[in-house]
C-alpha cells in the first residue's frame, strides 16, 4: 500500500522546500534591487526587463525555483496535498525566528501567539488519521 | 479594496487549481522507488511528459502574476489574511477532486495555521 501520511523524512523535505523557496525569493529580490529602478511604469518597463534579464541573480533565483519544483513534486508523490500545504506554512515562522536570532529583531506578543498557532496547527495536521489506522478502525 | 480582495481570491483559486493538477500528476505517474537513482530519473522524465503537470505550471504562473498585481496595490496586512483562505480551499478541493480524507484533526490543524498567519500579518 502506498503511504500517504507524514513521516519525519517528508516533514524535513517540506521544510527544505520552504528554505529553498526563501533563498530563491531573496536571490530574485537582490536581482530586482540591483536594477536600480524604484518604480516600474510603461515608459521604463522594457529597460527594467532587459536589466533584469542580464542579472545573474535573477537567473540563479529562477534556477533555484525550478530545482525546488522537483522537491515539491517528490513531496506530493509521497503525501496528501491537504497535508503538504498546511505543513508548508512552516516558512511563516521560519523567517521571523531567523530575524529574531540573527538580526536581533523583536517579536511582538501577537506574533508569538501566531507562531504558536501555526506550530500547533502543523502538529494537528501531522496527527490526522494515518491510513493504516483508519483501516484498522473500520475493520475493528 | 473590493478589487484587491477579488484579485487575491482569484489568485488563490488559480494557485490551488495548479496544486491540485500537480498532485494529480504525481498520483498518475506510476510506482517508482525514489531510493534508486535510475528510478528517480525515470520518475522525473515520466512526470514531465504529463499534460496535467504543464497545465498546473501554467496555472501557477497565472496565479503568481495575479498575486503580484494584488500585492502591488494592496496592503500586505490585508492581502496575507485573505490569502490564508487558500488552506481551507485546498482542504475542500483535495477532498472533492483527489478523494483525500479530511478528519477533525486535519480541519482543526488547518484552521489553526490560518489563524496563525492572520495573527502574524496583522501585527
Amino acid at each position: 500500500m502506498k503511504r500517504n501520511h507524514l513521516t519525519l523524512k517528508i516533514f524535513c523535505l517540506i521544510v527544505l522546500n520552504d528554505l529553498i523557496d526563501t533563498l530563491a525569493q531573496v536571490l530574485m529580490k537582490k536581482g530586482l534591487v540591483q536594477t536600480g529602478i524604484d518604480s516600474v511604469n510603461l515608459g521604463n518597463i522594457v529597460q527594467f526587463a532587459v536589466k533584469n534579464a542580464s542579472s545573474p541573480f535573477l537567473w540563479l533565483g529562477i534556477f533555484v525555483f525550478a530545482l525546488n519544483f522537483f522537491v515539491w513534486i517528490v513531496i506530493l508523490y509521497k503525501v496528501d496535498l491537504s497535508i503538504a500545504m498546511p505543513v508548508g506554512s512552516f516558512c511563516y515562522i521560519f523567517v521571523p525566528l531567523c530575524a529574531m536570532l540573527f538580526l536581533h529583531e523583536s517579536i511582538s506578543l501577537i506574533r508569538w501567539i501566531g507562531i504558536i498557532c501555526i506550530i500547533l496547527g502543523i502538529h494537528f495536521v501531522a496527527q490526522s488519521k494515518k491510513p493504516a489506522e483508519a483501516e484498522l478502525q473500520a475493520n475493528g | 479594496m473590493v478589487k484587491i480582495i477579488l484579485l487575491v481570491l482569484l489568485s488563490e483559486a488559480i494557485t490551488v487549481i495548479g496544486q491540485i493538477l500537480f498532485k494529480k500528476s504525481a498520483s498518475n505517474v506510476g510506482i517508482y522507488n525514489l531510493k534508486i537513482g535510475g528510478d528517480r530519473i525515470r520518475f522525473l522524465s515520466k512526470i514531465l511528459t504529463l499534460p496535467s503537470l504543464w497545465l498546473g505550471a501554467l496555472a501557477m504562473v497565472i496565479g503568481l502574476v495575479v498575486w503580484l498585481l494584488a500585492i502591488a496595490q494592496g496592503d500586505l496586512s490585508l492581502v496575507f489574511p485573505i490569502g490564508s483562505l487558500q488552506y481551507i480551499l485546498v482542504l475542500f478541493l483535495a477532498h472533492k477532486f483527489l478523494g483525500e480524507k479530511v478528519d477533525r484533526m486535519k480541519l482543526v490543524g488547518t484552521l489553526l495555521v490560518m489563524a496563525g498567519i492572520v495573527l502574524m500579518s496583522v501585527s
